[in-house]
């Protein structure tokens, strides 16, 4: 746990110099330096966009650099793919978990590593002898057998970090460890850590969490637009000035919900119980109503029935048992854009008609009104700020907050009663993140769209605590398919999160 | 945002022009390249190939848009199928199940006028080559199954139940040669323009373009067919769209058009049914389907020109003693040929759009 | 007395009938275990036919015939692969067109060759090797150890490679990139070398079917594979992906072309187009009730790495 010792008497174990990357027009990298030493937790941090992830991928030889040096421990080395980055020594835990799902932990583990007789043969209890070593010396504990689809997102992590350290790594670089972790978990995951640091090794870790930073970092790297715009101790730091750092203006503190004022019932839910797409009870006896004029937020770690629910509250899937009350046309923003919001190769106006080929104003008989499509997409283009010259470009060709944006306007279209939205800022930067988040707000607190009707209702299902937390007017709990309600009096950080991840470790049941 | 450079979207609207040419290309300058490798003079060889095709207004009325007629209709059943992310290899077991149908009513109901007869086989065979495809179609929606090998396999079926039928029930009344009977006059297409064999089955299959562009193109299944096609699961999720439905239906036209194929040959060209009938029209209908990028009208354009290259194949075996069977290798060229250039166009739009300035950019 | 012969002969018919589809299914598991499916595998086998007959005749021996259907096979594999793995091109369209230019150019080369009618090929046979004192086994002796050496090659070959599969390095760095590329990629296993040489491999396994099937039966015909490339590829679904159920399935499929002697030398009148179509009628009873419970290699058919656009 020091950093003055090493940096003396050793080259930096990590040295970055005038590192550029350039994705097309967008300058994601611009000139970085970088050291971190041996012995250290070393943050890297910055708002969405800032280059984080694109320098992580540098250093672990999934992105190539254009220009700029790399050194490993003061040699120069050549990053051009992932073996490279093994071989020197420098073990990614990326933020998409890269374990194969249909094999054992073992044979993760194993899979890369070649241990001799020109892998000819395949040495398990080898490979199983070293992982309950490390096991034991990290306390990352894990049953060697178990195929990996069965086990949780933690429990995953958990291997992937194992499956790194198996290669005995110099540099360890973890992309956003904790965005799959609860708040209590994460603390225990710090230690981890801090002990890694603590045998000699270089920790290297994407963190946008200011609170996170501030309690793991022995030193921490700003960027910003792809430049790094401070370096230093982290005890000279406070949360006030690491925000500044990283948004390059102080933050305002958001402001509470406004108390609500609910309206009509628009949905209720009885006793729903659904199957997962493996066959699994995915919620269990779920009963929910949701008022006109209110958010309603569903906390949860995904994995946990989010996607059910979601589909059955956007009426695209039904439940196996329970009712389902739902108003006649339900806005959707699901959690995966590009996958299931978005045709990526359809140009906007397509994209906004895929979600209205029901509406009688778009259609004439069986043919689709394009013009009235084309002048619609237009003037919501113009109403959410979707950046595009025009309805002609290709969805894919947006930026993610774009895109966002553009599915957001295209699901009020769809409806004035009801939106659900599944962890509806992920991958946004701050801004678009903000402008989302007030969209939904003002949405359901003014009377939306025509003469003075009731506003709509919101339910957003979220990974995110925070949003949550800061969105909703009532909240719940979705954990292992049972839905939670959180009392008025004990909406905190703690008690949801606690909520949130108790026995989160345990599949069974 | 990044940029839509309007390189790069004219790349994009226009590309799949720009990919049929430069397949062509590709493919024209490796088959002269087969060609001398093989020994043959290409001027002669090429002379032959355009004498056959168009070299005079029989050659082209009663051999190229002849034998474009089948090379349309499947292509269509083709592009349609992969438009909805149907891949249906099955064209060739389709049109023969049609084929077999038709000559069947042709055969039985050949004493009624030919205003009755004529549609019924059209309307019989198309409908046998949808319950031909019906298979694949529920093995696929009710047991997940693939439809790639199973549409193959319906294929050697369809194949071998047409070799059971010229030699068993539907073999020619005097039982000499492995053909049904002749098709009566009234049970035959009538010609489309007098004095050549092209029958009206052409102006049906050019009809059949244009109405599946116009359905693609403007109502509301032919878009939900593209977006099932595109992305099943945003047609799912966010379009509320049936896929199966969807899929159930294409799948289905699909075989039918295919089986429409087979009738069109037996009631237009054969008037009987025979092993080998089709030269492997089915599977040529793919490189016709995507050389025309899947586009319906496209593909009646690259129909006739592929008639144009299977009549000139004929006339190169004859003048220049080049192997009728070459013409599959050169199909098979044109779907490498148009695989590689949309590649290579995909390529240009990555490093159009990696080139563009980034003052042009606005990120966010 | 005459039943126990009929059922020797059929046996025996069998395993016989079973070895190209065998070489051919095995070959195209290890490809299909790396993600890619090779729908021009009958574009490699019939090309490996012609090729083990040219090979055959210009070394005037069996076996020289079989090392040149394997590298024909292979270098119609080094194609596909090239477009599939290189350029990352769709497999099923790029496996059709190989298929149709495979049947397509071995017509064309046979009639450049030897002529439209054909001037019938005579190879030298591809005798069967009888293992000693156990070929004498009644029924079971004359299927399993009275064979073409080929056959012996196809059971080692699936013994060999279900241990390379299942208890190698390398055959665990095969089934990551099959299930998962990314996940392999990052593990530092090169995604796009393992999926080339599995295709190619695969391709070489259907070459040594091809050369087979020609040396077997003594000649070269025009489109002689008959579709037992795409049988294969229902052959592999049915020994889910395991080397040695796939060597069982391509025997009980070797059977069912068989029962079309057996019933012929038992006087059953019973058309034989229905034998012919058997096979394809089989595979799709057994794909229809099979593939419910079999698990192919999650990243089967998709290119990778993916694209953007």
């Amino acid at each position: 746990m020091t950093d003055s010792g090493a940096e003396s008497a050793s080259p930096p174990s990590v040295e970055l110099e005038a590192i550029r990357k350039r994705f097309g027009p967008v300058v994601a990298l611009d000139g970085v330096d970088l050291e971190a030493f041996s012995g250290e937790v070393h943050a890297l941090v910055g708002e969405n966009g800032a280059g984080k992830t694109t320098l992580m991928g540098v250093l672990s030889g999934v992105v190539r650099a254009d220009e700029g040096v790399i050194r490993i421990a003061g040699r120069p080395v050549r990053l051009a793919k992932p073996r490279d980055a093994w071989a020197a020594g420098i073990g990614m835990v990326h933020q998409h978990l890269t374990l194969v799902p249909t094999l054992t932990v073992l044979e993760n583990v194993a899979l890369g590593v070649r241990s001799a007789a020109w892998g000819l043969r395949l040495p398990f209890d080898q490979v199983r002898s070293r992982l309950d070593a490390l096991s034991n010396e990290t306390g990352l504990s894990v049953d060697p057998d178990v195929v990996v689809e069965r086990l949780s997102v933690g429990e995953r992590q958990r291997v992937e970090i194992l499956k790194v350290l198996y290669r005995d790594p110099r540099v360890l670089v973890l992309d956003e460890p904790t965005s799959v972790l609860a708040p209590q978990e994460v603390e225990e995951f710090f230690s981890v850590l801090r002990g890694l640091a603590s045998e000699g090794r270089t920790v290297l870790l994407i963190l946008h969490k200011i609170d996170e930073i501030l309690a793991v970092a022995d030193r921490v790297t700003v960027l910003r637009g792809g430049r790094v715009v401070h370096s230093g101790v982290s005890d000279t730091m406070d949360s006030g000035s690491l925000a500044r750092l990283m948004i390059g203006r102080a933050v305002a503190a958001h402001e509470p919900p406004r108390p609500s004022e609910p309206g009509a019932e628009l949905v209720r839910l009885e006793g729903v119980s659904a199957r997962g797409s493996k066959g699994e009870m995915a919620l269990r006896d779920v009963h929910l109503t949701v008022r006109r004029g209110e958010i309603v937020g569903v906390a949860g770690v995904d994995g946990n029935g989010q996607r059910e629910l979601a589909l059955i509250l956007a009426g695209a899937e039904s439940p196996e048992f329970g009712t389902v009350h739902l108003p006649d046309t339900v806005g959707f923003i699901p959690a995966d854009r590009l996958g299931e919001a978005l045709v990526p190769d359809f140009d906007l106006t397509q994209n906004v008609a895929l979600a209205l080929t029901e509406a009688p104003r778009y259609r004439q008989g069986a043919l689709l009104r394009w013009g009235r499509l084309r002048s619609a997409t237009a003037r919501l283009m113009d109403l959410h700020g979707v950046g595009a010259p025009t309805p002609a470009v290709r969805a894919w060709q947006l930026s993610g907050g774009n895109q966002q944006k553009l599915v957001v306007g295209r699901e009020l279209m769809r409806s004035q009663n009801l939106l659900i939205a599944r962890n509806p800022t992920r991958g946004l930067d701050v801004a678009a993140g903000r402008f989302v988040k007030d969209e939904l707000r003002r949405m359901s607190r003014s009377s939306a769209g025509e003469e003075g009707e009731d506003p709509p209702g919101v339910v957003v299902i979220s990974s995110d605590l925070d949003e949550v937390l800061e969105l909703s007017d009532r909240i719940f709990v979705l954990r292992r398919g049972r839905l939670l309600a959180v009392p008025e009096d004990r909406r905190t950080r703690e008690f949801v999160g606690a909520l949130m991840v108790a026995h989160a470790g345990d599949p069974s049941e | 945002m990044l940029t839509p450079g309007t390189r790069v979207n004219r790349l994009l609207r226009f590309g799949g022009l720009g990919v049929a040419l430069a397949a062509l290309l590709i493919t024209g300058v490796v088959a002269v390249g087969a060609l001398v490798a093989g020994g043959y003079d290409p001027g002669v060889a090429l002379g032959a190939l355009v004498r056959g095709a168009v070299g005079s207004p029989e050659q082209f009325f009663s051999v190229t848009l002849v034998r474009s007629v089948p090379l349309i209709l499947t292509g269509l059943a083709v592009a349609l199928a992969f438009r909805a992310g149907v891949w249906n290899i099955g064209a060739e077991g389709q049109l023969y199940a049609g084929a077999m149908a038709g000559v069947w009513i042709g055969l039985a109901a050949g004493d009624l006028p030919g205003w009755i007869v004529v549609p019924l086989v059209l309307v019989v065979a198309s409908t046998a080559g949808a319950v031909w495809a019906l298979v694949p179609t529920l093995m696929r929606l009710r047991l997940g199954v693939g439809e790639v090998i199973t549409t193959i396999l319906m294929n050697f079926v369809a194949i071998h139940l047409v070799g059971y039928m010229v030699h068993g029930p539907l073999q020619e009344s005097r039982g000499v040669f492995p053909q049904t009977d002749a098709l009566a006059a009234a049970a035959r297409l009538p010609a489309l323009i007098p004095g050549t064999r092209l029958h009206v089955g052409f102006a049906v299959a050019v009809l059949l373009g244009v109405a599946l562009w116009l359905v693609l193109r403007g109502t509301v299944f032919g878009f939900r067919l593209r977006a099932v096609g595109q992305s099943p699961a945003a047609a799912r999720i966010t379009g509320r769209i049936d896929g199966k439905r969807v899929i159930l239906v294409t799948f289905l036209a699909s075989g039918a058009l295919a089986g429409l194929a087979g009738a069109m040959e037996v009631s237009g060209r054969t008037f009987a049914l025979y092993e080998g009938l089709s030269p492997g029209w089915g599977y040529t209908a793919i490189a016709v389907a995507l050389l025309a990028g899947l586009h319906p009208m496209g593909v009646v354009a690259v129909g006739i020109m592929f008639g144009a290259l299977e009549g000139g194949a004929g006339a190169m075996q004859r003048e220049a003693g080049i192997p009728a069977a070459w013409v599959s290798g050169i199909e098979a060229l044109v779907i490498l040929a148009v695989l590689a250039a949309g590649q290579g166009r995909k390529w240009l739009v990555q490093t159009r759009l990696e080139r563009g300035r980034p003052a042009e950019a606005s990120v966010g | 007395m005459a039943e126990l012969a009929l059922l020797t002969s059929f046996l025996a018919a069998s395993v016989r009938l079973g070895v190209p589809l065998a070489l051919a299914a095995l070959g195209e598991t290890v490809s299909e275990r790396a993600g890619v499916i090779n729908i021009g595998l009958e574009g490699s086998l019939i090309a490996g036919a012609l090729g083990g007959a040219l090979g055959a005749l210009a070394w005037s021996s069996a076996f020289g015939g079989i090392l040149t259907g394997a590298a024909v096979g292979a270098l119609v594999a080094v194609v596909f692969a090239a477009f599939v793995v290189g350029l990352n091109t769709d497999q099923i369209i790029t496996g059709t067109a190989i298929t149709m230019g495979g049947l397509g150019v071995t017509g064309a080369v046979y009639q450049a060759r030897f002529g439209l009618t054909g001037t019938t090929l005579t190879l030298p046979p591809l005798s069967s090797v009888p293992v000693p004192l156990l070929h004498r086994i009644p029924v079971l002796g004359p299927a399993l150890f009275d064979q073409a050496p080929t056959a012996y090659f196809a059971v080692v070959m699936g013994i060999l490679l279900w241990y390379g599969l299942f208890r190698t390095e390398w055959g665990l760095e095969l089934r990551a990139v099959g299930e998962s590329p990314d996940a392999a990629q990052a593990a530092g296993v090169r995604v796009r070398w393992t999926r080339f040489w599995a295709t190619v491999f695969g391709g070489l396994m259907a070459g040594i079917a091809g050369a087979h099937l020609a040396l077997d039966s003594g000649t070269f015909i025009e489109g002689m594979s008959g579709g037992r490339g795409f049988i294969a590829l229902a052959v592999v679904v049915l020994g889910r992906w395991n080397p040695l159920w796939v060597v069982v399935a391509a025997i009980f499929f070797g059977g069912a072309s068989a029962l079309q002697f057996s019933m012929q030398a038992l006087g059953w009148d019973v058309p034989h187009q229905f034998f012919l179509a058997l096979p394809y009628l089989l595979t799709l009873a057994a794909l229809a009730g099979w593939v419910g419970r079999a698990r192919a290699p999650s990243a089967l058919a998709h290119p990778w790495p993916k694209t953007s656009i």
